[in-house]
């Protein structure tokens, strides 16, 4: 039986500067990778501006721990291990269904993530290193994901980083009408915060990429123009807001080339937002005269004020996202021949919904949506972690008949029933044809 | 009865500084609006007592009491103008206590003001006092402007936002208002020099004595005649331009003090 092992750095535990010497760029992934699928069963590399994970599905968890570790004490050395934070388990299943559904963001619902655990995914599968449990985890951490986006309003909080960004700018230079802006990256946040000022009154937007052909592609979606990435510094004296969102893994901006256009600019004041890490401008940009400099995580600080009216959106996501970890656990449960699992959490599920649905009921008007959705959640919360020990038990033992064993003395313990196929409501066809197909009788 | 008016006005503006401060900290509208009322009413009360106290001596202002008084006024007008205009009520605060701290000396002071000599009763006096009270009063509004352009550039550089952040307008707006004070003190500076050299030699026969006051007015001019001139050619602004309207304001404080030194100047402002 293999364990899902998760151990990462991220927003909430590492500052800029210690993700910035981990951010993996695409052909370092797939070095990580290899290095880490050397000794673990699967693995993948999420690598993110805001977050390095290594995911490891391996049968011993201590043995893919310190392979893990020594993999990323070798790319940022032994300080790294003080920022590390581990998940083992159902924990971190829960956490890849989280990242993927956007609630570990550091802004809460951004679009992009979803599609870098994609990616992630894709790096690992072409590697070969990812096979079985862990893409069938990812698989249904997608399809979790999108349940969330469909349905709650949580993606409307990801433009909550452009709208900081355009609130600062407003406390710049008033109103953003006829301000011009340098789209430096044509990425899906600089193309998010360009179209966020254009309709916050921006005049027009200059796009630079590397690759010319994307550039002409956002400049035509924004409705504005293109220019070249050499020219960029030239480009500073027109413009009075840059926001910066490329993969270069040295400063673009350094004070010096911005000091030699402040003079240039005739002081005007320029506001320059770097969403890339890592960073695109020198934090000593900053220190210039009229030049307001801001980086991810500066921005995160105006992000984190305005963030109660999310909660609400983000709390609903989570009983979502507890669902589906609980199919998911229920699904595999079937696969791994343990039907008896499944009825368990489906009967622990049905008692609970059943319980929540009175008990909101009594309650009534008295609770906000809010509050409901925190009872909800709380309640899957309980049943996922009542059973996280009994399910690891049983799937740790080895050997066939002591599972059975065990298995035969929980189906007579709580009274279940595993020839009959578990009746959970919401139960996803796949779980359903899994269990009608499972063998019957295992007593 | 015109001493009686202007401690009306005085409690007035201080209530409104008061209701100002607190609206900094717990943005609660009724505060603001409150204060805008009693500024309003307050400048009607203060409007009154200085027309009557100027009537009697040929519509100007004498001795420190009253130019004090007069100062405050206009300071107090200059802000009430720009919050309808702007709805900047977040100003209050910082411009309302600055005019209650100038009217508190002049209500301590009193009226006691001795009439103007016979021998210096010229059309133009009047005309160069009104003048000088007014371009102070539009730096006064100014320095408190740079002092909250400081403050904002401050937060928006450290990236550490606090109380004020959200409160305060945004660094443009204040720019302009600097921009646009700073201008028209400077307007109201250069009359004053002239029409003061004017008047010296009418009635001394020099234009230019070279004592502190006209000393210290020099330099107050000759600050913001190169912050004007840095500004519209070198293309100034921001936060070097707000600390030398302060630096300006400071000099311009001692021109105005020393304007009432009763050793000199004429004795009329004694």
């Amino acid at each position: 039986m293999s364990e899902l092992l998760c151990l990462g750095v991220s927003h909430k535990t590492a500052p800029l500067e210690v993700r910035e010497r981990l951010a993996a760029m695409p052909e370092k992934q797939a070095e990580l990778l290899r290095l880490a699928a050397n000794s673990v069963a699967e693995a993948m590399v999420v690598s993110t501006c805001n977050r390095v994970e290594f995911y490891a599905s391996h049968g011993s968890p201590e043995q893919a721990r310190s392979a893990l570790r020594s993999v990323i004490a070798s790319v940022g050395g032994p300080s790294f291990a003080d920022h590390l934070y581990e998940h083992l388990g159902d924990a971190a299943l829960i956490h890849l269904f989280r990242v993927a559904a956007s609630l570990d963001s550091m802004v809460v619902g951004e679009p992009q993530i979803l599609g870098q655990v994609k990616d992630a995914l894709e790096v690992a599968q072409k590697a070969g290193a990812a096979r079985g449990e862990l893409a069938r985890a990812c698989a249904a951490a997608f399809a979790s994901a999108k349940r969330v986006r469909s349905e709650t309003g949580i993606g409307r909080a990801a433009v909550s980083m452009a709208s900081a960004a355009v609130e600062l700018a407003t406390k710049i230079f008033g109103s953003l009408k006829g301000k011009t802006v340098l789209l430096v990256g044509a990425g899906e946040m600089g193309e998010l915060a360009g179209k966020h000022l254009l309709n916050s009154g921006a005049g027009q937007i200059a796009v630079a990429n590397r690759t010319p052909e994307r550039a002409r592609e956002l400049a035509g979606t924004v409705g504005g123009v293109t220019t070249e990435f050499a020219e960029i510094h030239s480009r500073l004296i027109w413009a009075d807001l840059v926001i910066c969102s490329t993969a270069s893994p040295v400063p673009l901006f350094t004070k010096d080339g911005v000091a030699a256009v402040v003079k240039a600019r005739r002081f005007r004041p320029l506001f320059m937002v770097d969403l890339a890490v890592p960073r695109d401008i020198a934090p000593e940009v900053n220190e210039l005269e009229g030049v307001y400099a801001y980086d991810v995580d500066d921005i995160q600080r105006v992000v984190s004020d305005n963030a109660g009216a999310r909660l609400a959106e983000a709390a609903k996501a989570e009983v979502i996202v507890a669902e589906e970890v609980a199919r998911f656990v229920r699904a595999r449960s079937v696969r791994d021949g343990t039907p008896v699992l499944a009825m368990l959490r489906a009967r622990a599920e049905q008692i609970a919904r059943g319980e929540l649905e009175r008990t909101l009921s009594y309650l009534g008007e008295g609770l906000s949506e809010k509050q409901r959705r925190s009872v909800q959640a709380m309640a899957m919360a309980i049943i996922n972690k009542l059973l996280h020990e009994p399910t690891a038990r049983l799937r740790e033992l080895e050997a066939e008949e002591d599972r059975r064993r065990l298995a035969g003395a929980a189906a007579e313990l709580f009274g279940l029933d595993p020839g009959a196929p578990p009746r959970a409501e919401g139960a996803g066809p796949e779980q359903q044809a899994a269990s009608a197909s499972a063998p019957g009788g295992k007593r | 009865m015109s001493r009686a008016l202007l401690s009306i006005a005085c409690h007035e503006y201080a209530v409104a500084g008061i209701l100002y401060l607190a609206f900094l900290v717990r943005q609660w509208k009724p505060l603001a609006v409150t204060a805008r009322i009693l500024i309003g009413s307050g400048l009607a009360v203060h409007a009154v007592a200085l027309g009557s106290a100027l009537a009697g001596q040929g519509g100007m202002p004498v001795g420190l009491s009253q130019g004090l008084s007069t100062v405050a006024f206009l300071l107090l007008a200059i802000f009430f103008a720009l919050d309808l205009r702007y709805r900047a009520p977040v100003m209050g605060a910082f411009i309302t206590p600055l005019a209650v701290a100038i009217l508190i000396p002049a209500l301590l002071l009193g009226s006691g003001s001795t009439p103007v000599p016979g021998s210096l009763r010229r059309p133009l006096l009047p005309v160069h006092i009104s003048i000088a009270l007014l371009g102070m009063a539009a730096f006064a509004v100014a320095a408190g402007v740079a002092l909250m352009y400081l403050l904002l550039e401050r937060q928006m550089k450290g990236k550490h936002f606090g109380v004020l952040f959200s409160r305060l307008p945004s660094l443009k707006l204040l720019d302009d208002l600097n921009r646009w004070l700073v201008l028209w003190g400077f307007v109201a500076l250069s009359i004053t020099l002239v029409t003061g050299a004017l008047f010296s030699s009418a009635t001394e026969g020099v234009f230019w004595h070279w004592d502190a006051r006209e000393i210290a007015t020099l330099v107050a001019w000759l600050i913001f005649a190169a912050l004007l001139n840095a500004r519209f050619f070198a293309g100034w602004r921001g936060k070097r331009v707000a600390l030398l309207t302060m630096a300006g304001f400071c000099v311009m404080l001692v021109s105005f003090l020393t304007s009432y030194d009763p050793v000199r100047h004429l004795g009329v402002f004694r």
